[in-house]
């Protein structure tokens, strides 16, 4: 019977964990800033539609 | 998919992976013939289970986007792409690491493992692709004839342990006939599936999410 072995068992669920964190991780902070974005866009587009008509005003 | 919807399956997916973790260590018992070290199959054979899932499910988006040229094909295959290189990466990295103490090697080119990894470098090349090419229907395209090329080497991968004389067992689970293993084993395995599986939908889920609201900011 081979021994244990622990030390790999911990090297392959703590590489998994450490991976698998990593992209969960990237996917939240990508999504946070791609919503952020997205937001000061919409605020944009509005921002825009009420001032042009003022800016069309003739002097 | 709403927040709270989202953070429901977050939260639904990390049960199903805890729950892995205590039917892989706490009930399944010590292996008989390599010890505690076989527990490291339990996080191996699901990933090689969501890497087959992964490029399968980009082998049907990109015929989609091919016939019906649907964006959302198109994210779908980008998604489940990166997602698959990702647990292909982690397939390679745990055998390797089971390997040494079961084989006394960290690699060997062994059919299993050279397939393997092949089918690795290729969708990394699928990745690599899509970044190249600045249009993005063309680079769509190309991707789709690539992720259809690529998916050939998935039952080459699965059959190398039978077509060619390998150091790799065969496998135990996703075969015909009836299991060897004792049931505990194959119901800590099926556990751990279904997190995984659990895992790729929800990472899927956020990386399509992710590459529309891209192409909504580029546009």
């Amino acid at each position: 019977m081979m021994p244990d072995n622990w030390g790999f068992v911990i090297a392959a669920y703590g590489l998994a964990a450490v991976v698998l964190a990593a992209y969960w991780r990237f996917l939240s902070r990508r999504e946070k800033e791609l919503d952020d974005a997205s937001v000061v866009r919409q605020h944009q587009r509005q921002g825009a539609g009420f001032s042009e008509p003022h800016a069309r005003r003739p002097s | 998919m709403k927040d709270r919807v989202r953070r429901l399956f977050g939260v639904t997916t990390l049960v199903g992976l805890a729950a892995g973790l205590v039917m892989g260590f706490v009930v399944a018992p010590r292996e008989a013939t390599q010890g505690n070290v076989q527990r490291i199959m339990y996080l191996h054979v699901p990933s090689v289970w969501v890497a087959y899932l992964a490029f399968g499910v980009v082998l049907a988006a990109s015929i989609v986007y091919l016939v019906r040229r649907l964006a959302a094909a198109d994210r779908l295959a980008h998604a489940s792409a990166e997602v698959g290189v990702i647990f292909t990466g982690l397939t390679i990295a745990t055998g390797s690491i089971w390997g040494k103490p079961t084989w006394g090697t960290w690699w060997t080119w062994d059919a299993r493992l050279t397939s393997v990894s092949i089918l690795f470098v290729m969708y990394l090349g699928y990745l690599l692709l899509r970044g190249m090419i600045d249009d993005r229907e063309r680079g769509a395209r190309f991707a789709a004839v690539l992720g259809i090329v690529a998916a050939f080497n998935i039952p080459l991968v699965h059959f190398s342990v039978y077509w060619w004389r390998t150091l790799h067992q065969p496998p135990s689970l996703m075969k015909p006939g009836p299991g060897t293993m004792p049931g505990i084993i194959v119901t800590a395995l099926l556990v751990n599936f279904a997190a995984f599986t659990l895992l790729y939908c929800y990472f899927v889920t956020r990386r399509a999410r992710l590459l529309r609201l891209e192409a909504e900011a580029e546009a």
